[in-house]
């Protein structure tokens, strides 16, 4: 295993899977289904979670695959389109975790959450197709050219092409744009903490009480705190992939960070265990004094765990950066 | 301003040495860790509980939110003790340090804050909701304010120190 074959292993995530959940979503926008309308909002929330490995194992399949035989300005293109299309993966996740919340109270998200679905969703299943394109174009070259070598070709682009490229970054200079001030990064870094904060103090405070800490609380108020910890979520993930893009060598050979971003990943199986099964009906009816059913109170306490683990692996990237230098 | 002898004397310490120099997992960055889960404690408690008093959340019933307390006060334990093995550490690079007397400023402001919110708010069991509310509310709005200056100064340290370590100015 490998940058690249990890890479390999997640990129088609994104592609497919926004395909998949417009797919799901134009038809119950069409047939006016909620049941419907609620997995596709469920497969956007994952597929852009696991977007995000997808996402960074390219810049460690990048350092491994240099060299004669694979064309720079290839795989600059496939780093500007995957630069671009991420940040719509992001919005289209975030939207559809605010229509799930608003499902829960009124059983259907705003309208306006739903046209902005319908929109984002669009353009990401688009840019994403784009992003394995230009993939794809990099190691598979023979499909365009004939050629088994993708070295010395030539980047052309379809009027597509062209036109999307004008809102493409250019790697180096986003990269630059992130480092090139220290009080940018200082502002970055400070609020990845205050993302830190929030997601402790909503999520952990929700995990405690389930757990029989704090049994004065009812459940079902506390829940309602969730928002602000999604926020911080959010927060840290554009601030985290900002700072990544930045800094990339700082982070693709550190094992603590590849830990870390697991630890996520089992977070967010943790919150479908948590959501897709009874445990969430089962703790949300729960009033002052009342214990949690022991299903729940498991996977409360994997929350903490995984959040306790995040903090710890993300507080040892930095003394471990080099790892993984040279393994591979 | 001269840089006082005593620092010096500090860094060549055996302890000051080891948190610095161990290459062991329980060594600087183990403390720095449990300095960043103090604040999680402190600051993500005493947030909710400024938010609830700021109408986040209205339903949730707020004396009980007392018990948060306990929590706020074992972050701040492990931050003050956490937060003098890294002084230990590095005490030139903190005390020549302006940001470092802004942090602590702020941290002062807020643990004052606290303190009123946790005696004059949720100390006195005889007050209603509503009184609470319109007791806590403009401590509350400072609470957020001074604990954000706190984490933001503290994450300037790095970004603004004069020194390294003692007759080693930073930038030299």
């Amino acid at each position: 295993m490998n940058y690249a074959h990890l890479h390999l292993l997640l990129n088609h995530i994104p592609v497919i899977g926004s395909i998949v959940g417009l797919g799901l979503f134009l038809i119950s926008f069409f047939g006016k289904n909620q049941d419907l309308r609620r997995a596709s909002y469920i497969i956007f929330a994952a597929v852009a979670l696991f977007t995000i490995p997808a996402f960074l194992s390219g810049f460690g399949a990048q350092q491994m695959i240099k060299g004669p035989g694979v064309s720079d300005d290839l795989v600059r293109r496939h780093e500007s389109s995957a630069l671009l299309s991420i940040w719509f993966m992001m919005a289209t996740g975030t939207l559809a975790l605010i229509g799930l919340w608003q499902a829960q109270k009124t059983s259907h998200p705003s309208r306006w959450n739903v046209a902005a679905v319908l929109i984002f969703s669009l353009l990401t299943a688009g840019l994403m197709a784009r992003t394995g394109n230009t993939g794809g174009d990099i190691r598979h070259p023979e499909d365009q050219t004939g050629k088994a070598s993708s070295g010395d070709r030539i980047v052309t682009e379809g009027p597509v092409g062209a036109f999307l490229r004008n809102f493409e970054p250019d790697p180096d200079k986003f990269s630059d744009a992130m480092t090139f001030s220290k009080w940018w990064w200082t502002f970055m870094m400070a609020m990845h903490f205050i993302g830190l904060i929030l997601i402790v103090g909503t999520v952990g405070l929700l995990d405690i009480r389930i757990m029989g800490f704090l049994k004065q609380l009812p459940v079902a108020p506390l829940h309602r705190l969730l928002p602000w910890g999604l926020a911080g979520l959010g927060i840290n993930i554009a601030t985290g992939l900002m700072a990544f893009a930045g800094r990339p060598d700082n982070y693709i050979f550190s094992i603590a960070f590849w830990l870390k971003m697991l630890a996520l990943m089992l977070l967010g199986l943790n919150a479908v265990a948590f959501y897709l099964t009874d445990i969430f009906g089962e703790v949300e009816s729960l009033k002052a004094g009342d214990d949690a059913p022991i299903s729940a109170k498991l996977v409360a306490a994997s929350s903490l765990i995984l959040w306790f683990a995040v903090i710890t692996l993300g507080r040892y990237i930095q003394p471990l950066t080099d790892t993984l230098l040279g393994t591979n | 301003m001269a840089v006082p002898e005593i620092f010096n004397t500090i860094e060549q310490s055996g302890i000051s040495r080891w948190l610095r120099e161990s290459q062991s997992i329980f060594g600087f960055y183990f403390i720095l860790l449990f300095h960043t889960i103090g604040m999680s404690l402190v600051v993500g408690a005493n947030a909710v509980v400024d938010l609830r008093i700021l109408g986040v959340a209205s339903d949730i019933p707020l004396q009980p939110l007392k018990r948060l307390f306990a929590i706020m006060w074992v972050g701040l334990g492990i931050n003050v003790a956490t937060g003098l093995l890294l002084l230990t550490a590095y005490p030139t690079k903190a005390l020549t340090n302006p940001d470092f007397y802004v942090k602590l400023s702020f941290i002062g402001l807020a643990v004052y804050t606290m303190w009123r919110l946790n005696n004059e708010v949720f100390g006195d069991s005889s007050l209603s909701e509503a009184a609470m509310i319109a007791k806590g509310k403009v401590m509350a709005r400072w609470s957020l304010i001074f604990w954000l200056g706190a984490v933001g100064a503290g994450r300037l340290l790095s970004e603004t120190s004069r020194y390294f370590f003692y007759g080693h100015p930073a930038g030299g």
